[in-house]
């Protein structure tokens, strides 16, 4: 048997090809009774139980036949493995029109969808988006680069400083705006980090993902991209942002700041939300509407300042969440393993289990770094009202006003530039790129969930 | 009208019947199926969709003349039966076994061929019907077959089962609004091989497979739970899918209609080749006449170039006489061509020179310069379509692509049934290429065991069983049929294994009463089998009288809770009927003729007691006191005169 034996596949149905010569994509005619079954081999979901072949019928359908009762398979005809290529479409450059660059780090906002297998293969090149997007090409000059391939939840923090380098680059390049497409699990990390890491931005960095797949005609990917790309393209900031959909609707997009935006649902098209503060705009079509006063407007860069880049980050940080009954062994395993910093996320106003203490007090005194964050989310530690947060303070512990996943990506960044005990808890406390909010806007925090204020 | 000789046409005729299942939930989620008719929706979305990217990175040409239409569509959900699922917010929560098991016994009862392992596909649409872009399906059975008269069976090629599409609320101009409820709830598809070679033999076909579905009691009785399609094509002619028959009546008439049309199309692809027309002479070029008419008399035309619309025309050579050919009753060949154009477009206007031109109020003058400009000889056709640019450009390519199939025969299509009989251009034919694996589901195993636990109580056919009931009951067949559509079979059957009366009752209350009392506006659907069981033992049992049985059973409908016991008590009627009722009346009367004579109706009240003390508990006084009254007023107009008068 050649290279082509079905995917997927466990011993039983393995051994049932191998008898009957079978490779995948070939065509068979398979008798079970008196019934004759006529259709296409497919490879199959490797966590399948095994016994079965899997069939396309001429219909489009797909099929599960047990291999047992089988009484007779014929290969009928063969098919070769298919070459996947997209019909490309050429736009010239429109020297009127904005240049943006689209950085590519694995998520699928475009794509191809294979019938046979349902998997999708990613469209990336402009040729290819502007086939699947063809919107972009009146929007602006479309440039892309792919940085990496990697599913979102698979992301490290080395690969936040490589995507920071590109941004870097492309913002001292003279281009107005950059797009990175990302997938959605860790995109709310991703986009604190390079916030971070990058200083002195020149352009919009607007992040952008699906959350609904690319393969289904109702996803929210395409119409994501045209209003990241509307809003790289003319969007009047210089920050690092977030764009997606802000209702269920295909509507109006959110523009969120990159330290204070959380992934607040595992499916929905409007999973983004600005955390503790209302958003900074939003976009609709090519409409766009800020709602807030502090934005760090392109208009007012100034172009001398070149934009810099980090040069490392620390890799050896936790994020640790505090709950009921939690062995305190779990701090001893960082300070062994030789962490150099750990987020807490304290529960109530930044609090952790006293049986704790000790463990905490041992890795501050061992020059490790440790934050206090809230898993509450919304609202502020206030670690001196009770006697907990107070000892903890004594202990050494930094207190940091953001959400979690922002004081983890903040504190791989301190760590990997600072060394000074203080110098590190100074940074952690002064507010860089908008994640430690000056006050807190009543409408930050409004969950009504869909009832009206009579209802409650 | 005149008939055909099918068979020397050679029709061939599938039918594909939709039929909702009466689950607890919906298929891929926890919601309850149901429906929520005309009420106001609790939250409304809105909705684009574009098509993917097929195979070799091309669209899907049906799913691009979706597209094409740039329709924003809206959905309006309820918060008690639509949840994140059907807005495609979240994956598919389970797969209900429920669902699986009664297409199971469907697939059984059709002599299928069952699946191993149910594999749950997407189906492509873009027309909005699906928040997802896609239906989910899958099959449960292929290669069956049923009878559908002693001399013949048919064959089924496939069971699905999947989840119902939503309901379609209205359509504006670019936009069109769906309601959620029906998404969602599981359904079955049967499709019969295209076995059927007359008209009358599908519908009977239709309504065997109908009969069968209901007679299961596990599938939806209400209307428009059950949706029948008609696959028809003649030697010669071409595949067309005929969708939304919504009775089976329509369906020989459709058939008919249907085969009239493609006899024409193909007389008209003859003509066409006599003429020597082949499909590259219809690559005309298309003119902006908006000129010609800037002081035209028209009055659509003027109003339209009013608002910025252009009026563009084409020569159609040696076409003339071909348009205004009639293809199906009313129907003619141009309008064909519009209903494409318009369905695709959205484009209403299109005028073509077959027609009599004269009710446009357009001129000899401006007759003649577009005859000029366009270059339309003595035998060539004119065709002109009011529009905004974009549209008009779309429009043009539908009526050259038309006119290039015409000019081959019968295109392949979608189409709609319409109420006279006729159907018009709905969609290009899906192909299989819009099916591909849902990737959020896993395989569902069917095992040899759950399919013999399902086999064990497979109900008989009901035509066996309606077969049985017409020589033992003496019911008549349309009665079966009817019941038979309404799922009560069995229950008709239960029914007399406890009451012993008159066949008669229990078919007259099961198709005559229910009718009245949801023309009376009763919530008739909370009538359970049960209940009526109920209701024929007590009338069994002599505790109640068969008149009583419309208002116990409009009773136990607005108070399906309470005990049938209880409200029977409360509405105080019990065994006695009418003519039991009069009989000890007239006995009593004469008792009183006396006093008749002297008190006149003054002896009401002596004589209600009388009769009280007989009938008190069994019927309802109302009832005895108009009966003893019209029988006093029977006595003194017999004679019971007072002297002198």
């Amino acid at each position: 048997m050649g290279s082509n034996q079905p995917e997927g596949y466990k011993k039983k149905s393995k051994k049932f090809f191998k008898d009957h010569n079978i490779e995948a994509w070939d065509k068979v005619e398979i008798k079970k009774g008196d019934s004759l079954f006529q259709g296409i081999i497919l490879p199959r979901n490797q966590f399948a139980d095994d016994g079965y072949v899997e069939i396309k019928l001429s219909n489009g359908y797909n099929i599960g036949l047990k291999v047992e009762d089988l009484e007779e398979i014929n290969v009928i005809g063969k098919n070769p493995p298919m070459i996947v290529e997209f019909e490309g479409m050429k736009i010239p450059k429109d020297k009127s029109k904005p240049n943006v660059t689209l950085l590519g780090t694995g998520g699928t906002i475009a794509s191809r969808l294979d019938y046979v297998t349902g998997g999708v293969i990613p469209a990336f090149k402009p040729r290819e988006l502007y086939a699947a997007v063809p919107e972009l090409a009146e929007i602006c000059n479309l440039d892309t680069k792919i940085i990496f391939k990697i599913f979102s939840e698979d992301m490290k923090p080395n690969n936040w400083l490589k995507i920071a380098k590109e941004v870097t680059k492309l913002s001292n390049s003279g281009i107005d705006g950059i797009v990175v497409t990302h997938g959605t699990d860790t995109l709310g990390y991703s986009t604190a980090a390079v916030s971070f890491l990058v200083q002195n931005l020149h352009v919009p960095v607007v992040f952008v993902g699906s959350q609904r797949s690319s393969d289904r005609p109702s996803s929210d990917a395409a119409i994501n991209l045209i209003h990241g790309t509307n809003l790289a393209a003319k969007g009047d900031i210089a920050e690092v942002v977030l764009c997606m959909l802000g209702s269920s609707s295909h509507t109006y997009g959110l523009i969120h700041r990159g330290t204070r935006v959380r992934k607040m649902h595992s499916s929905v098209r409007h999973a983004f939300r600005t955390i503790g503060d209302i958003p900074l705009g939003k976009i609709e079509n090519e409409k766009i509407v800020w709602f807030k006063k502090d934005i760090h407007h392109k208009s007012a860069v100034d172009l001398e300042l070149e934009t810099i880049c980090s040069k490392k980050i620390e890799s050896k940080c936790a994020l640790v969440y505090i709950h009921p009954g939690m062995s305190t062994e779990i701090i001893d395993f960082y300070i062994d393993k030789g962490y150099k910093g750990i987020v807490l996320a304290g529960t109530g106003l930044g609090h952790a289990p006293k049986h704790m203490f000790n463990s905490i007090q041992r890795a501050i005194s061992e020059g490790i770094s440790v934050v206090m964050a809230l898993q509450t989310l919304w609202g502020f530690t206030g670690m001196k009202v009770y006697s907990n947060g107070r000892e903890l303070l004594d202990l050494g512990v930094i207190p940091a006003d953001m959400i979690p996943e922002t004081a983890f990506a903040k504190l791989c960044w301190v760590l990997g530039n600072y060394q000074d005990e203080n110098k590190i808890k100074q940074v952690m406390q002064t507010n860089i790129a908008g994640e430690i909010l000056p006050y807190e806007d009543i409408r930050g925090y409004q969950i009504q969930q869909g009832l009206t204020e009579k209802e409650y | 009208m005149s008939t055909y000789d099918y068979a020397k046409l050679g029709l061939k005729c599938g039918i594909e019947i939709h039929q909702q299942l009466a689950t607890k939930t919906k298929l891929f989620c926890g919601c309850e199926n149901k429906l929520r008719g005309q009420d106001p929706s609790d939250y409304t979305l809105e909705r684009t969709f574009r098509p993917v990217l097929g195979e070799e990175g091309k669209f899907d040409p049906a799913m691009l003349v979706e597209f094409e239409k740039k329709n924003t569509v809206i959905y309006e959900g309820f918060t008690d039966c639509t949840c994140t699922y059907e807005i495609d917010e979240t994956p598919p929560f389970f797969c209900d076994p429920n669902a699986i098991d009664i297409a199971l016994e469907i697939g059984l009862l059709l002599n299928l061929k069952l699946v191993d392992e149910f594999h749950v596909c997407r189906k492509n649409y873009v027309d909005g019907s699906v928040p997802a872009g896609y239906q989910r399906t899958g099959i449960i059975g292929i290669n069956g077959s049923i009878p559908i008269s002693p001399q013949k069976d048919i064959g089924i090629n496939l069971l699905c089962l999947e989840e119902d599409s939503c309901r379609k609320s209205s359509e504006g101009k670019n936009t069109i609004t769906f309601k959620l409820d029906r998404l969602g709830i599981p359904l079955v598809e049967v499709t019969t091989a295209p076995d059927i070679n007359d008209p009358e033999e599908a519908r009977l076909a239709a309504l065997r497979i109908g009969m069968l579905l209901r007679n299961t009691g596990k599938v939806k009785k209400v209307l428009g739970a059950i949706r029948q399609d008609l696959n028809v094509s003649i030697q010669g002619g071409e595949r067309i899918e005929i969708k939304g028959v919504q009775k089976l009546d329509w369906i020989p008439i459709l058939l008919k209609n249907e085969v009239t049309r493609q006899l024409s199309l193909l007389k008209i692809r003859d003509n066409m080749v006599e003429r020597g027309l082949k499909s590259k002479d219809f690559q005309e070029k298309v003119f902006d006449l908006s000129e010609i008419f800037q002081k035209t008399q028209c009055k659509f035309i003027q109003k339209g170039i009013k608002n910025g619309l252009l009026v563009w025309g084409m020569r159609v050579p040696y076409m003339q006489g071909l348009w205004g050919r009639e293809i199906q009753e009313g129907r003619r060949f141009g309008t064909e061509v519009a209903n494409k154009m318009g369905a695709i477009t959205g484009l209403k206007g299109l005028i073509h020179s077959d027609e009599k031109l004269e009710k446009y109020q357009f001129s000899e003058v401006e007759i003649s310069k577009i005859r000029k400009q366009l270059k339309c000889g003595e035998e060539d056709l004119f065709v002109l379509v009011l529009g905004k640019k974009s549209r008009l450009e779309q429009a043009f390519e539908i009526i050259k692509d038309r006119l290039v199939k015409a000019s081959v025969g019968v295109p392949e299509e979608t189409r709609k049934a319409l109420e006279d009989g006729n159907t018009e251009f709905l969609r290009e034919l899906h192909g299989a290429k819009r099916l591909y694996p849902d990737t959020d589901s896993r395989e569902i195993p069917i095992s040899r065991e759950r399919i013999e636990t399902i086999r064990a109580k497979l109900p008989r056919y009901p035509w066996e069983a309606m077969e049985e009931f017409a020589s033992k009951y003496k019911i008549p067949k349309e009665s079966l049929n009817q019941l038979t559509l309404d799922g009560n079979l069995k229950l008709l059957e239960d029914i007399l294994n406890v009451y012993s009366g008159k066949p008669t009752v229990v078919v007259s209350t099961l198709l005559e009463t229910i009718k009245t009392l949801r023309r009376d506006d009763k919530p008739v659907e909370n009538l359970t089998d049960s209940h009526f069981i109920q209701v024929f033992t007590l009338l069994e049992k002599k505790k109640i009288a068969k008149e009583a049985i419309e208002d116990i059973l409009s009773n136990i409908s607005e108070n399906p809770s309470v005990k049938i016991e209880d409200i029977v008590e409360n509405m105080n009627i019990t065994t006695m009927d009418t003519n039991e009722l009069q009989n000890i009346v007239q006995r009593i009367i004469p008792q009183f003729s006396s006093m008749i004579k002297e008190r006149q109706m003054g002896a009401m009240g002596p004589i209600m007691g009388a009769v009280m003390t007989e009938v008190r508990g069994m019927i309802d006084g109302k009832l005895v006191s108009q009966t003893v009254k019209s029988e006093i007023m029977k006595e003194i107009k017999k004679g019971g005169k007072q002297d002198g008068i």
